[in-house]
């Protein structure tokens, strides 16, 4: 029966749901699956730059990233920058949104000052951060110079610490989109339920742990998938002003290592080869938080 | 809905009508394009010399598009050229020569002239900047940017540390007792620093005639070994790697990433690309000296290598498109021209008549700082590949390796000798690769 009623919401015109799709299908396919499909053959073969030749070279791709001591100390300065921006940034986010959803005087202000980092391009942000960490100009090695004694010209010299620096600003930009998610899903929050747990004595620690946090899971998931997309992908910009991917590629992380294998060094075998493995990363993570965050995630009113 | 319909329909015939003068105006000139990665000031000095061009030719219109920097254009001409939209005419920098060599895609511009029947006289360029585009004796693209390293030094910090400020260390021994000096009397707090750090490792073995790879430095056949791990290249890193652990030198970043510490006076010396005169000059508030770059003594005298970039010629075009080509590149090499972008740019001018016009008028005794590259360049010996410069398919990549090699050594990750051996054994494997894919 419900085959019957679907069949009659365009009476007389079968195929028109389908025409009113395909041209969303079409860019689709255009612009995205056929280049994927393009860069996953491509990932089995070497190519000169102009293409003049073009080599089968079966999985060497593959097995000569995984053998590349710079393709693992890419991946892993990937997992510690995404960790960091998921991890600190959401936490540092909800406790930003919590404060902000206090009734306080001037809170439009604050909440306006907090969310406009968002309306930042990445390459502003890169420059900001990028003016303010600068080795010899810059405010922060100036004032952590006077603090400490001594003229630190190696403040982006030393790789640990230029991740952190390339992290810190990575989480900041973020803060304002994250921010304004927890505010809205903070301000759907009953305020029976968190009044009814007052009133069985529960204090404000155990009032966020059991009701609030529990209630933001659909945020915080959301959040949490948008935040590692961020991640991967969208650091582009910030990490090309702020440091090239160094100092001695510690902050190459995957993204900006297949821009330069691709772009720079014109090897589109690799790149493909690249591109392929942060895909099945990418995938594999989505899955998993979708799978287990959705199990998990209370949508209840 | 029909009035609509036809409105629309006239709106577009409107819009078709506003575009079509252009191309009408264009037709009866040979259209060229040229695609180039000058921008700011650089750009501005490239769009006048278009626009003079155009005004002296008639029966030319040369568009010139800045199309990003040198690796976007480098992208953009490969993509283009495999899609057959390639321009005319393209600037490609020093690194991707042995690219533009082995694409198939150029015609060499030693061949030109005999192409549209014109003689020319390739003697008028100078030499060392022709001898780092040739192959065999013959010029594949033309010089256009061209540029090489010197030492930058601050001469109020010269006097303030008791050191006479007209007397710049020439070896390397000398700039680490002025290092010291510079130290120990509290005028700095560390004294040296790179620009290019990779590059600065290639001028080091160019200017002391040491081949930096195999294969004559890959002139006389595609290159398949790097050498830069051997004696020299280690006595010169362990040379570094001390500066570095006395204080002296300290790591300032790649590209121009050190300027700002040279011209904010945190360091007193630098060794940069010449093109970065006129930004130091206008950057600090002291005395800016320049001088050759440092020497190990005991070594043979070989010659500082040239750096920036060339122009490529596309193969495959119309006899007039060719013609009109060569009538900018001829244009280029013009007394005037090649002087007014020495001034606006601080590049070399390519011809020799334009250094002799530049020298007749006194312009280098105004600012003794632009003759140092000139001399520097035009003292060295010319008739080595080790003195002309390296040439390899993967340089791109090779010189960050060598960045990177400089930068473990001096923070004391690797030893020299360690960093380099870990350099050259990626260095060879994409040298080999090159050469199995470009034989």
């Amino acid at each position: 029966m419900a085959n019957v009623v679907e069949e009659e919401r365009f009476p007389g015109h079968p195929l028109l749901p389908y025409a009113l799709i395909l041209p969303s299908v079409a860019v689709i396919v255009v612009f995205l699956v056929v280049p994927f499909l393009q860069s996953v053959e491509q990932s089995f073969f070497a190519t000169t730059a102009f293409g003049t030749k073009t080599l089968f070279v079966g999985l060497r791709n593959y097995t000569r990233l995984f053998a590349a001591e710079d393709f693992r100390a890419s991946a892993l300065a990937t997992l510690l920058f995404s960790a960091f921006v998921m991890v600190i940034g959401l936490s540092f986010s909800l406790a930003v949104a919590h404060l902000l959803n206090q009734k306080i005087r001037g809170q439009g202000f604050y909440q306006v000052a907090l969310i406009w980092t968002y309306a930042l391009s990445p390459a502003v942000a890169g420059a900001i951060w990028a003016l303010m960490f600068a080795p010899a100009t810059g405010i922060v090695p100036f004032v952590v110079g006077k603090l400490f004694g001594g003229y630190l010209l190696n403040w982006m010299a030393n790789g640990s610490l230029a991740l952190l620096v390339v992290s810190v600003a990575a989480t900041w930009k973020m803060l304002g989109y994250n921010i304004v998610f927890f505010l809205a899903g903070l301000q759907n929050i009953p305020e029976e339920f968190v009044d009814a747990a007052r009133v069985d004595g529960a204090g404000p620690w155990r009032t966020f742990w059991d009701i609030t946090f529990p209630m933001l899971s659909p945020t915080t998931t959301f959040l949490l998938f948008v935040n590692m997309i961020y991640a991967f992908f969208q650091v582009f910009g910030l990490i090309d002003i702020m440091t090239h991917g160094g100092p001695g590629d510690a902050t190459n992380i995957l993204i900006y290592k297949l821009y330069r294998d691709a772009f720079l060094y014109l090897d589109a075998g690799t790149a493909s080869a690249e591109s392929c493995i942060v895909f099945v990363v990418i995938s594999v993570a989505a899955i998993i938080q979708l799978h287990y965050a959705t199990r998990k995630a209370i949508y209840a009113r | 809905m029909k009035v609509r319909q036809w409105l629309l329909i006239g709106l577009v015939w409107t819009l078709g009508a506003c575009l079509a003068p252009q191309s009408v105006l264009a037709a009866g000139k040979v259209e060229i394009t040229w695609w180039h990665a000058m921008s700011g000031n650089n750009g501005k000095v490239v769009d006048g010399i278009v626009k003079d061009f155009n005004a002296a030719h008639p029966g030319i219109e040369l568009k010139a598009l800045y199309t990003g920097n040198y690796p976007e254009t480098m992208t953009k001409y490969i993509t283009a050229y495999r899609a057959k939209t390639a321009p005319n005419l393209v600037q490609a920098y020093e690194v991707g020569t042995q690219q533009m060599l082995s694409s198939g895609a150029i015609v060499p511009v030693y061949q030109i002239p005999g192409m549209v029947g014109e003689k020319w006289d390739w003697a008028q360029y100078v030499i060392p900047i022709t001898h780092y585009y040739s192959t065999a004796g013959n010029l594949w693209s033309m010089p256009f940017n061209s540029s090489t390293a010197m030492l930058y030094y601050n001469k109020d910090l010269f006097a303030k540390a008791g050191l006479d400020p007209n007397k710049p260390p020439t070896t390397w021994e000398e700039l680490e007792a002025d290092g010291k000096k510079l130290l120990q009397t509290g005028a700095v707090k560390h004294v040296l620093s790179f620009g290019w750090p990779g590059w600065v490792l290639e001028q080091s073995f160019a200017t002391h005639n040491q081949l930096f790879a195999n294969h004559e430095n890959g002139r006389s056949g595609l290159a398949t070994k790097v050498l830069f791990n051997g004696a020299f290249g280690n006595m010169v890193l362990n040379t570094w790697t001390r500066l570095a652990k006395e204080g002296i030198f300290i790591y300032g970043g790649p590209e121009y990433s050190a300027n700002s510490a040279f011209e904010s006076g945190q360091i007193a010396m630098l060794i940069q690309s010449t093109s970065s005169l006129k930004g130091i000059e206008k950057g600090s508030q002291f005395k800016v000296g320049t001088t050759f770059l440092p020497r190990f003594e005991g070594y043979p005298r070989g010659n500082s290598v040239i750096g920036g970039a060339s122009l490529w010629v596309t193969k495959g075009q119309s006899k007039e498109q060719l013609r009109a080509v060569w009538a900018f590149l001829k244009y280029l090499a013009g007394t005037n021209i090649a002087v007014d972008w020495h001034k606006g740019t601080g590049y070399f001018p390519a011809v020799n008549s334009a250094v002799q016009a530049l020298l007749a008028e006194g312009w280098f005794t105004q600012d003794q700082n632009y003759l140092t590259a000139f001399l520097q360049v035009l003292s060295g010996r010319r008739d080595t590949a080790a003195a002309t410069g390296v040439r390899m398919g993967p340089f791109v990549q090779i010189r960050e390796l060598e960045r990177t090699a400089i930068e473990k050594s001096v923070s004391g990750q690797l030893s020299p000798k360690a960093a380099l051996d870990e350099a050259a054994r990626k260095a060879d494997q994409l040298l080999a690769d090159f050469a199995q894919m470009n034989h």
